[in-house]
């Protein structure tokens, strides 16, 4: 819960700093580059993902529905 | 027998998560322009001193096509053959289990239907070998702000697990464990140059937990995490290059709480780009991890912690994946493009895990862990 109320606060004052998130559509010229991309290549994120949840304890994060691990 | 699907259940285990690469985190909301076909083909090692531990190599398939105007059909199927051993206890190299060789495969599939403002994505996933089938789907929701500088996201999926080993003569039989994760989160156009991401997700677990090809392991019956995933991708003009970076809080009702760092400079040269990387991965103890018990020379013993084991009661593991640790990983990545619509990549990725990189110590007595893989692929726009 405190790192909840962390977050928002942090997005809260982030939000109220002049110019964050008001981006106009032809100032994202750099933006829209694939390497700004968060998923730019879904193979890669999938293999080394796959690797990292058979040999630590923690995964998941950035999205849903991953099947159990029988790893850990 | 035993050994084949100990080490096809650590590795199924990664591959178990089908759904997890189903639902990507960031697209516009709109269909893609074009189609796109990928192969890849990945090769993992990794070994502790004394003790060549297990070979994984992994071809992959994948494919996004558009079809029927507001509509995308997204794929991916992956291959596995694994061979090696790995300790029964700790890192004891005595109690390896024997060399073993297995297969497994997965595939999963999401469709998206897009709206003005938003996409809807169902997915689904089926991930199988002889000791473990898992099934799961899921469905994520995106919403767009008019002035497209923030996308709200909402998902939920689930999972179910089969672990069954009776059929090479393990004593695992028709064991159950159901999955459940929500989760939120927003991208957000900062600047003109910074993208930033946040997520929040709660995943829900019942069932079987127990590792079966661990001697004294005996886990709860539940596991529920919580996780925190921050990203920030940040482009500099002056380079033209992009900073990628991210941190991951987890924690977890095993007593499990972790911290993962990464970073990467994404630099354009040309027609090629060379993506150098950095992770970094602390892990706390989980709560009924018990260490290596040491003779009176202070030098682990296996006899000793077999013998202290036995009369644990309780929720015990001695799985070095629960232990206290940290990880690093250095990367490189270099692609080439032959043209817009086509590239080919490969990407080298050295991983070190002891417990003298955790923050504070880890857990001790453990051999620190080298894994080595590599990815080697193609990819096509038509």
């Amino acid at each position: 819960m405190k790192l909840i109320l962390l977050i928002a606060t942090a997005g809260a004052l982030l939000a109220g700093c002049a110019g964050f998130g008001q981006v106009e559509p032809w100032e994202k010229g750099n933006l829209a580059k694939p390497s700004m991309r968060f998923d730019a290549d879904p193979l890669d994120a999938r293999f080394t993902q796959h690797v990292y949840t058979s040999k630590e304890a923690a995964s998941g994060g950035a999205a849903v529905g991953g099947g159990g691990c029988g790893c850990n | 027998m035993a050994a084949t699907e100990r080490i096809g259940g650590v590795f199924a285990a990664t591959l178990l998560l089908p759904g997890l690469a189903a639902v990507s985190t960031v697209h516009a909301e709109e269909p893609p322009d074009q189609a796109e076909i990928a192969l890849k083909y990945g090769y993992y090692r990794d070994w502790q001193p004394g003790l060549d531990r297990v070979k994984v190599q992994s071809p992959q398939l994948y494919l996004l096509t558009p079809f029927a105007g507001q509509w995308s059909l997204e794929a991916a199927t992956v291959s596995d053959s694994v061979s090696g051993a790995t300790p029964r206890m700790h890192t004891t190299r005595s109690g390896a289990t024997p060399a073993m060789s297995d297969h497994r495969s997965a595939t999963d599939v999401k469709v998206t239907r897009y709206f003005h403002r938003g996409s809807i994505t169902l997915g689904g996933g089926y991930s199988g070998e002889n000791d473990y089938v898992s099934h799961s789907q899921n469905v994520e929701g995106r919403w767009s702000t008019e002035d497209n500088n923030r996308t709200w996201i909402a998902g939920y999926g689930h999972s179910g697990d089969v672990i069954d080993n009776t059929g090479s003569g393990g004593s695992v039989e028709n064991q159950h464990r159901q999955t459940r994760e929500l989760m939120v989160g927003v991208t957000q156009a900062a600047t003109a140059n910074d993208v930033v991401q946040a997520f929040f997700t709660r995943s829900m677990g019942r069932g079987y937990f127990s590792d079966p090809y661990k001697d004294f392991d005996q886990r709860p019956d539940s596991r529920r995490a919580s996780i925190t995933l921050l990203r920030w991708n940040h482009h500099l003009e002056k380079y033209d290059a992009t900073v990628r970076s991210s941190w991951r809080y987890y924690q977890d009702s095993f007593g499990i709480r972790s911290h993962t760092l990464a970073a990467e400079w994404v630099q354009p040269v040309g027609v090629w780009t060379i993506t150098p990387g950095l992770r970094y991965y602390m892990q706390s103890a989980a709560s009924f991890y018990y260490d290596p018990v040491t003779d009176a020379q202070g030098v682990p013993s296996s006899l000793l912690t077999r013998r202290y084991a036995s009369n644990l009661e309780g929720y015990y593991s001695p799985d070095q994946r629960l232990s206290a640790f940290g990880a690093v990983t250095a990367s490189i990545k270099v692609a080439y493009a032959f043209s817009e619509a086509s590239s080919v990549d490969l990407k080298v990725e050295q991983y070190r895990q002891s417990s003298g990189l955790r923050f504070g110590g880890g857990s001790p007595y453990l051999d620190p862990f080298r894994a080595s893989f590599v990815q080697f692929g193609v990819s096509h726009k038509f």
